[in-house]
């Protein structure tokens, strides 16, 4: 018998004189309230900033591209590595494209690495913890999450949720296809560490930085 | 049964002689930092008010998952390696060691790099990998810091509670030549650059799994530092570990527990990263390996399922007076704390590990943070009515004699006071005795004799009561 199946038949031994379980009842977790677009928001901004996140808000594209042309003078960006996300292409049209890389397979990990920010586009947002729902089909979009020093999500209002149960229904159903790869990351704050006497500490290996643009 | 090396260094509870509680629990900072997350835990849990609905909820979840765990995973193997992902079983840990050599050895792989995972504790892989000549580095800043100590973690959430920045900064001027500093930032940073290198020439990435859900095929890492991020990404490779019991059944089940997790270990809403990942990336290889290594023998008991709902959140560790006082360590094995307690005699086999469920005042803490509800309380009875039935260290022919010897002398009145004075007797005369022999000299190595008090109770309640009497009958009349 191979280990399969040896595991297989212990589990059946282990659990023959069990009582059927009934499959329970998905909880509800939290309640939905319905807040306004604009309750939203703000609760997005609180809990976004509790955890050291930065909330860039613009009243259109043409806003957000200007300030993050500012941004990225403040910080002495240089290139940007981003997901070929129709959002990304919209705030990065006005950036010079010299300073502009896109994600593609087989990109050198050393090279996402060096780029000064990896932006890339929210499937949702949730109020109620600051989190952003990325959806990163391949390892190069992976690494932009992770590896450049700062990481900069875009996304816009309308895809705020209340919180993780109300944007739940669209994880399960596009995690269910079979087709998906690569992973959905739900990202709430830059990288953290209180593993050194409890004492919490931002930019461990991930960025040290985690900007959202939100439009609209 | 496997055979598992119990014997590290400072396992009060599971040597024969050392039972002694006075080896070294840490740094002084073990107690508060545990003091600190306990309260946070009952702050958060005391913020929501449907908690109880919530642990109910996930009990119930884990109890299905358990029931019906062959069918289960059978379905996420299924779907998972519909995603390119290759689905691996291990019996036991040696096995698992041999799977992931082999993976390493198809790939020419030379380096590794790995999240955290309390599975290949279980398997002390990093022995494996270092006996064949493959370099693998902890990404996880406790682990690292453990790992570069020589050290093992003493807590399944913080590796290195028990190190201070002082330490720490000991040890990276130690085994990386940096200049000494104890000040967070700096240590952290250092550790950045250090490990930002490893990732990038890795030929082989590893993490653990939070959960593994059935009906999509997904493997869930919690983390906050982005180390699991990078393991799982940056090297051509990723090889997924997991133990039989973290199967869901849907995915629709899955926020009530990130819900609980994050809460529960670290005190935060959700942490930082969670991945679900979908099979492999383009390009890349997933290996994902199941390893029984003694669950099945937790399933053969049924009082002892629950120790299968466990999610690892270290909650219980933090509430536990035992743990805070003793550290990780003194429980011998991978998993300590009142969890340990429960599930190493289950996994290693209650015959090395049967003391374990007696190292507990049954105070109930653990249980009552618990985010499954997991009764750890009963189920530590349970195991100690086992462990004095069945072949364990607390079955052994002293232990049966000293109890019978016990019972008798509890049993009458006579006896009782004949055993007494000869506690006084022989507790006044052991001060004089120039060294204590077995476990009287491991208890009174860290400890003082205790004094013995005056006259004996029964002494001083027969004369008190004269007096009653006396003052009784006095008012009487």
């Amino acid at each position: 018998m191979n280990a399969r199946d040896a595991i297989l038949q212990r589990i059946r031994d282990g659990l023959s004189a069990e009582a059927p379980v009934e499959l329970p009842p998905v909880p509800a977790v939290w309640p939905r309230t319905n807040p306004s677009p604009e309750q939203r928001v703000e609760r997005f901004r609180r809990e976004l900033e509790a955890v050291q996140g930065e909330l860039i808000r613009c009243g259109s594209m043409d806003e957000a591209r200007s300030k993050l042309a500012d941004l990225a003078q403040q910080a002495k960006w240089s290139v940007i590595g981003a997901a070929d996300r129709p959002m990304c292409r919209e705030l990065l049209a006005g950036y010079p494209s010299d300073r502009t890389s896109w994600a593609k397979q087989g990109w050198d990990p050393k090279q996402i690495a060096e780029l000064s920010v990896g932006l890339v586009a929210a499937e949702s947002l949730l109020a109620d913890t600051g989190t952003c729902l990325v959806a990163n089909d391949t390892a190069e979009e992976r690494l932009l999450c992770y590896l450049p020093a700062t990481c900069v999500v875009v996304g816009r209002a309308d895809q705020m949720a209340e919180h993780l149960p109300d944007a739940w229904e669209d994880v399960a159903r596009h995690t269910a296809e079979p087709d998906r790869r690569g992973e959905f990351v739900l990202i709430t704050g830059p990288s953290r560490t209180a593993d050194i006497e409890k004492i919490l500490i931002l930019g461990v290996h991930g960025p040290k930085r985690l900007v959202v643009v939100l439009v609209g | 049964m496997s055979s598992h090396d119990l014997h590290l260094e400072g396992a009060p509870f599971l040597k024969e002689q050392n039972a002694g509680l006075y080896e070294p629990a840490g740094s002084k900072s073990l107690g508060e930092a545990t003091e600190r997350s306990s309260k946070q835990n009952r702050a958060i849990a005391a913020e929501i008010p449907s908690w109880q609905d919530w642990r109910e909820s996930a009990r119930q979840i884990k109890q299905f998952a358990i029931a019906n765990l062959d069918k289960l995973l059978v379905q996420f193997e299924e779907r998972i390696s519909a995603r390119g992902a290759t689905v691996l079983w291990a019996e036991n840990a040696e096995q698992a060691n041999r799977l992931v050599l082999d993976i390493a050895r198809e790939h020419h792989v030379k380096t590794v790099v790995k999240g955290k995972s309390m599975v290949s504790e279980e398997m002390e892989l990093n022995h494996t990998f270092e006996a064949a000549g493959i370099r693998a580095v902890e990404t996880d800043l406790g682990e690292y810091i453990v790992q570069l100590a020589h050290q093992r973690p003493t807590h399944i959430v913080t590796p290195a509670l028990h190190l201070s920045a002082e330490d720490v900064g000991k040890i990276f001027a130690e085994r990386l030549g940096e200049p000494f500093s104890a000040d967070h930032q700096h240590l952290t940073n250092v550790a950045r650059r250090h490990l930002r290198e490893e990732y990038l020439k890795a030929d082989m990435g590893m993490s653990g799994v939070n959960f593994a859900v059935a009906d999509t095929g997904t493997l869930v890492v919690v983390e906050n530092e982005g180390n699991g991020g990078l393991s799982t990404s940056t090297p051509p490779i990723h090889v997924a570990l997991m133990g039989i019991e973290k199967v869901l059944p849907s995915i629709y089940y899955l926020p009530v527990f990130l819900n609980l997790l994050g809460r529960s270990g670290t005190g935060q809403k959700l942490t930082t990263y969670t991945h679900l990942i979908h099979g492999a990336t383009p390009g890349k290889k997933l290996y994902v390996i199941i390893l029984d290594n003694g669950r099945t023998n937790v399933l053969a008991d049924p009082a002892t399922h629950a120790a299968l709902h466990c999610i690892r959140c270290g909650a219980c560790l933090n509430a536990c007076p035992v743990y805070r006082r003793v550290g990780g360590w003194a429980y011998g094995w991978v998993y300590p704390g009142p969890i340990g307690s429960i599930v190493t005699p289950g996994l290693v086999g209650l015959k090395s590990a049967g003391k374990l469920p007696f190292a507990s005042s049954l105070c109930g803490a653990c249980q009552e943070v618990c985010p499954i509800k997991i009764d750890i309380p009963h189920q530590l009875v349970h195991l100690r009515h086992r462990a004095v039935n069945e072949p364990s260290p607390m079955n052994s022919l002293s232990e049966r004699l000293t109890w019978k010897a016990w019972a008798w002398a509890m049993s009458g009145s006579k006896r009782y006071r004949l055993a007494m004075a000869a506690v006084r007797l022989g507790v006044r005369m052991a001060k004089f005795l120039p060294w204590h022999p077995g476990k009287l000299g491991a208890w009174t190595r860290g400890r003082e004799l205790p004094r013995v008090p005056g006259p004996a109770f029964r002494k001083s309640w027969s004369r008190h009561r004269s007096q009653l009497d006396s003052h009784d009958r006095s008012d009487r009349t």
